[in-house]
C-alpha cells in the first residue's frame, strides 16, 4: 500500500498538477476572451524546458532547486504515507527556503528583491498551514494522517470551516496568484522581470515548475483532508478551492507586501484562532 | 518530430527588445498578446529576460549603445535560440538608415534567422515571422 | 569498561568539574606565556569534556541519583565565607563604579543573606550538598564540552583581539582566569543541590559576566558591564529572596528534598508554601536568561570579545537562568505561576523574534534569537508536561551548540572582514567559503528540519496546545524566526557570478577545529537525536514527572527521520559533487543587457555617458515597522506588567 502511494505521488502527482495547471492557463484565457494554450501546455514548456542549454550563475543553484524540488516531493511523500503533519509543514518550508536562498545567491537586483519578498509570502502562509494542523490535532488528538484517515471521525469541516477559508489564502500566496503575486507572477510583470525566478534557467527553472505541480497537489492533499471521510468529495472541496483561486487571480490586482502581511495576519490569522477558540470552547 | 522537437515548436518563449524603433514595431508586437490576436494560444509567452527566452525579437535599428546591450542579452540566452528581426529599420535601418549614428540593421550585431520586413509589420507576419524561426530551429 | 568507570571514585570526577578549573583560573592568571597558557587550556578543557562523559556513563550505567557529600572541610562554612566575600567585591565593585543601583542591590543581598545564615535554622539537611541527576548531567556535558569548545577558542581570538589593541601588558591572564572560574561555577551551580550553594555559584556567574563584559574596559564597556551586573543583582536578590522564604516557611533548602516532597507527598499546603519562593527564583531565573524586560544586558554583553558571548549565550550565563527554572518546574505545575511563566517565556520569544528582524548587526540578530530561543525554553517549562520538559532539555542541548558556533564563526569573519554587519558578509560564500559553509549549517541547524532545534521546537508547540495563548504566540513566533536567519544566509550567499570562482580560506587550526567540531556536533546530533532523547533528556524528565517513557516522547520523533534526513543529504550532494558547472556555462546576473560586459565579475552597469557604477542590493530590514526603539518601549512596559501579574497571581493563588 505504501508503495502504491509513493508510486503514486511520485509519478501520477506531477501529471495531475501539470493539468491543472494547463486548465488554469485555459481557464484564464477564456476569462479574458481570448482561446488561450492547449491544457498540455505546461508540458510542453517542461519538456522544451528539460531541453535547454545550461547556464546558470553559480553552482549553489543547483543544489538549491535540488533540495526545493526533494522537500517538495518528500513532503508529499509524507502525506501519502500518513506520517506527522507538522514534520510534513517543515520539511516544505525547507524546501522553501532552500529556493529563497537560490534566489539569493545570485547578486541581481531582480531576484535578491524576489527572495526577499518571498520570504514575506513565507511568512504570510506558514502560519495559517501550522493553524490548520493544529485545528486537526484539536479533533484528533494527534498529528499523523493515518490516525486522522483510519479514526471515525466527521468530517473536520464541519468543526474547522475557517480553514476551508485560510486554505484558499495559502493556495493563492503559494501559486503566486493575484492579489499575492508579489515576489514572482506567471504574467510578465516588468519591473520585477519574474522576481525571485529570473536567475534561474532550462532545467532548473524546469524542475522549480514540476515542484509547483507538487506543491499543489499537496496543496489540494490539505484541503482534502477537511472532508477526511471521503476523499472523493474532499477531492471535488480542492478543486472547487482551486477554481476559486484562479477566479480570484483573474478579478484582482496585485496589491503591496504590507498589504498582504496585514490580510493573512489579522483576516486569516484573526479567523484561524476564532476558529481554534471555538474549539476550545466547546470541548 | 520527436517529443522535445515538439515542445519546442509549441512553447516559444519571447524576449523583446527594442534596439532603437519609433515604437510603431513595439506597438504591434504587443497586439499581438491582446484577446485579438492571443499569441499564447500558440504557447507564446513575452517573458522580458534572456535567461527565459528561446525567441529574441529585435525591432529598430541599432546604434551603438544598444548594440552593446543586445549582444549582452543575446549572451544571456541559453541555447537553442534564434532572432527575429521585426521591421524594416530592424533589417536595414530602415528610415534611420543615413543617420551618422545607427549600425544598419541589427544583423552586424547578432546573428539573425528570420526576418520579418514592413513598416510596421502586421502582428500576422510576426508570428509567422517566430513560427519560421521556430521551424528553423527544429531543423538546426 | 562499566567498571572502569566505576572505579573512577566520585570525588576526584568532582574536583575535575568544579575545583579545577577553580584553582587553574589562579594558576592562569598569573602565567605569563603564550605557549603555557594555550597548554593549560586545551588540558583543562580536555579534563572537563572527559570527566563530565564519565559522570554521565556512570549515571547511565548505575540509574542512580547521585547524593554525595564531599569531605575533608567543612564545605558549607566555606561556602558561606565566600558568600560574604563575594558580597564585599559587589559592594567594592559598586563604589568603584559608582553605580548606586548596585550598591543598593548588593547591600540588599547582603543583609538577607545575613538573615538566612545566621537567622532561626529550622530544618536539617536531608541530603549532602551534592546532588547529580540527569538534568545536572545534561547541563555539565554542556559547559562542559561546548563551554571548553570556547575556551579553546578562545586562545588565538583572543590574542588577535589583542594585536589591534596596543597594550602594554596582555590582558589574557585575566580573561582566561574568569572563563575558567566561570566554568567551574557553572559545573558548581548544576553539581549541587543545595539551595545556598547554587546561589553562591549563581552569584559567582553574576560576578565573571560582569569581568568578561567590561574587559576591554571602554567606555562602553564598562557601562554595559555595569548594567549587567545591577540586571543580574536584581535576579540576586529575587533569588535570595526566594531562599529566605523558604526558610522562613520552615521547608527544606535542598531542592532534591523539594523535588521529592512534591513528588511523592502532592500536598497541596507545601505547594502553597512553596509558591511564592519559586516565584521569586523563577524571577531570579529570568533575568539571567535575559528574559523581556531584562533583555538589554545580554544585548549590550555584545561589546565584549566574541568568545564571551559566545560562552554567555551558548553554555553559561542564560542557561544558569533557565536551568534554574526547569530545575523546580514540577514544583509549580498545575499552578497559576506555571501559566504566567509559560506567558512571560512564550512573550519573549515573539518578541525577541521580531526585534531580530529589523537588526543588521550580527552579534545583535544572535543576541534577540538567544532572547527568543530562552523564551522558548522558559515557556515549555512554565508549560510544565513532561513532553514540555523534554522539549526544554532538547533546547537546551541543541541551542547550546548552534549558539555557540553561530557566534564563533561571526568572531573570525570579525576578524577577518573587520566587521560585524550583516550587510557586509554580503557575498561571504566566496570569499571565506569554509567559515560560510559552517555558518550556513550553524542557522540552518537552528530553523529547520532535520536538525534537533526544530524538532524541539514541534514537541513544544505540540505540548503548548493545552494553553491555547501560548500556542498562537509560539506559532507566529517560529514564523518570525524564519524571517531573520533567511536574510542573513540570504547575504551571505549573495555573490557575483564569475567572482573568480571559490578562494580557498585559510583558517587557523584552532579556529577551524573548534567551529568543525561544533558543526559537525549539530549534525551529528541532530542524526542521533532519539538515541540522545533516549538515554540523556527522557531519563531527566521521567525522573521528575513519574512518567513512563510513551507519555513524553514527542510524536514528531516517530517520523522517519532518517528517510527525510537521507533525502536531503543526497539532494544537497548530488549536485554538490556530480553536476559541475563549467565556466562557460556561468552567466553573470541579469541587468537588463546594461552590464558591462558578459564575463565581467563585478556587477557593473554603464549609465550615462558611458560611466560605469556598481549594482548594489541589500537586505530588508522594514525599518518603518521594526523601530527597535519604539519597540523596545512597549516591550519593556508589558513585559514589566506580565512579571507584576504573575507576583499577583502567585499571591492570589492559594
Ligand atoms: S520599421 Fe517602421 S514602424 Fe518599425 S521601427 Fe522602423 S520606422 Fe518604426
Amino acid at each position: 500500500m505504501e508503495i502504491i502511494n509513493i508510486f503514486f505521488v511520485i509519478v501520477i502527482a506531477p501529471v495531475i498538477g501539470g493539468l491543472l495547471f494547463g486548465l488554469d492557463r485555459k481557464l484564464t484565457a477564456r476569462l479574458q476572451k481570448r482561446m488561450g494554450p492547449p491544457i498540455l501546455q505546461p508540458f510542453y514548456d517542461l519538456f522544451k524546458l528539460f531541453g535547454k542549454g545550461r547556464i546558470a550563475s553559480n553552482q549553489f543553484q543547483l543544489i538549491s532547486v535540488s533540495v526545493y524540488i526533494a522537500c517538495t516531493i518528500l513532503s508529499l511523500i509524507l502525506l501519502a504515507t500518513g506520517q506527522d503533519l507538522l514534520v510534513l509543514l517543515f520539511v516544505l518550508a525547507l524546501g522553501h527556503i532552500m529556493l529563497i536562498l537560490g534566489g539569493f545567491s545570485v547578486r541581481s537586483p531582480y531576484s535578491q528583491i524576489g527572495s526577499q519578498r518571498e520570504i514575506l509570502q513565507l511568512m504570510a502562509y506558514e502560519p495559517l498551514l501550522v493553524f490548520m494542523v493544529i485545528g486537526t490535532y484539536l479533533k484528533t488528538g494527534s498529528f499523523l494522517v493515518s490516525n486522522l484517515m483510519t479514526g471515525s471521525y466527521k468530517p473536520l469541516l464541519i468543526s474547522l470551516p475557517a480553514f476551508l477559508l485560510t486554505q484558499i489564502i495559502v493556495m493563492a500566496i503559494k501559486l503566486h496568484k493575484s492579489p499575492f503575486d508579489i515576489s514572482a507572477s506567471h504574467h510578465a510583470h516588468q519591473e520585477l522581470v519574474r522576481g525571485i525566478y529570473t536567475e534561474f534557467s532550462g532545467a532548473q527553472l524546469a524542475l522549480i515548475e514540476m515542484a509547483h505541480w507538487y506543491e499543489l497537489i499537496l496543496l489540494m492533499g490539505f484541503i482534502a483532508l477537511l472532508w477526511q471521510t471521503n476523499l472523493v468529495i474532499g477531492g471535488l472541496i480542492a478543486f472547487a478551492c482551486f477554481l476559486a483561486v484562479i477566479l480570484l487571480d483573474n478579478i484582482s490586482a496585485r496589491l503591496t507586501w504590507k498589504w498582504m502581511i496585514r490580510f493573512a495576519w489579522s483576516f486569516g490569522v484573526g479567523i484561524s484562532v476564532a476558529n481554534l477558540a471555538a474549539i476550545y470552547i466547546l470541548r | 518530430m520527436n517529443i522535445l522537437q515538439k515542445s519546442r515548436a509549441k512553447s516559444p518563449w519571447i524576449l523583446h527588445y527594442d534596439a532603437g524603433a519609433c515604437n510603431g514595431c513595439d506597438i504591434e508586437i504587443l497586439a499581438c498578446l491582446t484577446p485579438v490576436y492571443d499569441i499564447e494560444r500558440f504557447g507564446m509567452v513575452n517573458v522580458g529576460n534572456p535567461k527565459h527566452a528561446d525567441v529574441l525579437l529585435v525591432t529598430g535599428t541599432c546604434n551603438k549603445r544598444s548594440a552593446r546591450v543586445l549582444k549582452n542579452l543575446y549572451d544571456q540566452m541559453p541555447d537553442p535560440k534564434v532572432v527575429v528581426a521585426v521591421g524594416a529599420c530592424a533589417l536595414s535601418g530602415g528610415i534611420f538608415h543615413e543617420c551618422y549614428n545607427v549600425l544598419q540593421g541589427v544583423d552586424g550585431t547578432v546573428p539573425v534567422d528570420v526576418y520579418v520586413p514592413g513598416c510596421a509589420p502586421r502582428p500576422e507576419a510576426i508570428m509567422e515571422g517566430v513560427m519560421m524561426a521556430l521551424e528553423k530551429m527544429n531543423k538546426r | 569498561m562499566s567498571n572502569l568507570i566505576y572505579y573512577v571514585p566520585l570525588s576526584i570526577i568532582l574536583v575535575a568539574l568544579i575545583l579545577a578549573p577553580l584553582v587553574f583560573a589562579f594558576v592562569i592568571s598569573i602565567v605569563r606565556s603564550d605557549y603555557l597558557r594555550s597548554l593549560i587550556i586545551i588540558m583543562i578543557a580536555a579534563v572537563l569534556a572527559i570527566s563530565s562523559l564519565i559522570l554521565f556513563a556512570r549515571v547511565t550505567i548505575t540509574h542512580q541519583i547521585i547524593h554525595y557529600a564531599p569531605g575533608l572541610i567543612d564545605w558549607n562554612l566555606l561556602v558561606t565565607i565566600a558568600d560574604f566575600g563575594l558580597m564585599a567585591m559587589f559592594i567594592r565593585m559598586g563604589v568603584r563604579r559608582k553605580s548606586a543601583l548596585i550598591l543598593v542591590f548588593a547591600v540588599i543581598q547582603t543583609i538577607i543573606l545575613a538573615w538566612v545564615e545566621f537567622g532561626p535554622k529550622h530544618t536539617e539537611m536531608a541530603y549532602p550538598p551534592i546532588f547529580i541527576d540527569w538534568l545536572s548531567i545534561v547541563m555539565t556535558l554542556i559547559v562542559s564540552i561546548v563551554g571548553s569548545v570556547v575556551a579553546i577558542y578562545s586562545l588565538p581570538y583572543m590574542r588577535e583581539h589583542e594585536r589591534h589593541q596596543n597594550l602594554t601588558i596582555s590582558k589574557q591572564p585575566q580573561f582566561f582566569r574568569t572563563l575558567l572560574l566561570f566554568l567551574g561555577a557553572m559545573n558548581g551551580m548544576v553539581l549541587s543541590g543545595n539551595l545556598l550553594w547554587i546561589y553562591f555559584f549563581w552569584e559567582i556567574t553574576t560576578l565573571c559576566s560582569f569581568c568578561l563584559i567590561s574587559h576591554d574596559e571602554t567606555e562602553e564597556s564598562l557601562r554595559n558591564a555595569t548594567r549587567a551586573l545591577w540586571m543580574n543583582m536584581v535576579g540576586g536578590v529575587g533569588f535570595i529572596t526566594g531562599i529566605a522564604l523558604i526558610q522562613f516557611n520552615k521547608l527544606p533548602m535542598d531542592a532534591s528534598r523539594l523535588l521529592e516532597l512534591v513528588r511523592t507527598g502532592n500536598e497541596a499546603h507545601i505547594i502553597a508554601l512553596l509558591i511564592l519562593p519559586m516565584a521569586c527564583l523563577c524571577f531570579a531565573g529570568f533575568t539571567k536568561a535575559a528574559q523581556m524586560p531584562f533583555q538589554s544586558w545580554l544585548l549590550g554583553a555584545m561589546v565584549a570579545p566574541t568568545p564571551v558571548s559566545a560562552l554567555l549565550h551558548s553554555s553559561t550565563m542564560v542557561k544558569a537562568g533557565v536551568y534554574l527554572i526547569i530545575r523546580f518546574a514540577p514544583i509549580f505545575r498545575h499552578t497559576a505561576l506555571s501559566e504566567m511563566v509559560a506567558i512571560v517565556g512564550a512573550f519573549s520569544f515573539i518578541t525577541g523574534a521580531m526585534l531580530a528582524i529589523g537588526q543588521s548587526n550580527a552579534k545583535k540578530v544572535l543576541a534577540y534569537s538567544t532572547i527568543s530561543n530562552l523564551g522558548l525554553i522558559i515557556a515549555c517549562a512554565g508549560l510544565n508536561t513532561p513532553l514540555a520538559l523534554a522539549a526544554a532539555v532538547m533546547l537546551i542541548i541543541f541551542h547550546a551548540v548552534s549558539k555557540g558556533l553561530l557566534f564563533m564563526a561571526t568572531g573570525v569573519v570579525d576578524q577577518s572582514i573587520h566587521s560585524k554587519d550583516i550587510e557586509d558578509m554580503q557575498g561571504l560564500w566566496a570569499r571565506m567559503p569554509l567559515t560560510s559553509l559552517i555558518m550556513v549549517i550553524g542557522i540552518l541547524s537552528m530553523l529547520l528540519p532535520p536538525f534537533g532545534v526544530l524538532i524541539a521546537k514541534l514537541a513544544a508547540i505540540e505540548s503548548s496546545i493545552q494553553n491555547p495563548l501560548v500556542m498562537v504566540m509560539l506559532v507566529i513566533g517560529s514564523t518570525l524566526t524564519v524571517v531573520f536567519w533567511t536574510k542573513w544566509m540570504g547575504r551571505m550567499l549573495a555573490t557575483n557570478p564569475q567572482a573568480d570562482g571559490r578562494k580557498r580560506e585559510n583558517l587557523p587550526a584552532l579556529y577551524a577545529g573548534t567551529l568543525a567540531f561544533l558543526a559537525c556536533g549539530a549534525v551529528i546530533l541532530s542524526l542521533f537525536i532519539k538515541p540522545i532523547l533516549e538515554n540523556l533528556v527522557l531519563p531527566a524528565v521521567a525522573n521528575y514527572y513519574n512518567v513512563a517513557g510513551m507519555e513524553m516522547t514527542p510524536t514528531v520523533l516517530s517520523a522517519p527521520w532518517l528517510m527525510i534526513f537521507l533525502v536531503i543529504a543526497l539532494s544537497v550532494l548530488a549536485p554538490t559533487f556530480f553536476n559541475h558547472l563549467r565556466s562557460s556555462q556561468i552567466k553573470p546576473a541579469y541587468l537588463c543587457g546594461e552590464q558591462i560586459s558578459s564575463r565581467a565579475a563585478t556587477a557593473q552597469f554603464l549609465t550615462v555617458a558611458d560611466g560605469t557604477a556598481e549594482m548594489t542590493v541589500r537586505s530588508y530590514y522594514f525599518e518603518k515597522v521594526t523601530d527597535e526603539s519604539f519597540h523596545v518601549k512597549w516591550v519593556t512596559i508589558v513585559a514589566t506588567l506580565l512579571i507584576v501579574i504573575l507576583f499577583g497571581a502567585v499571591y492570589l493563588w492559594k
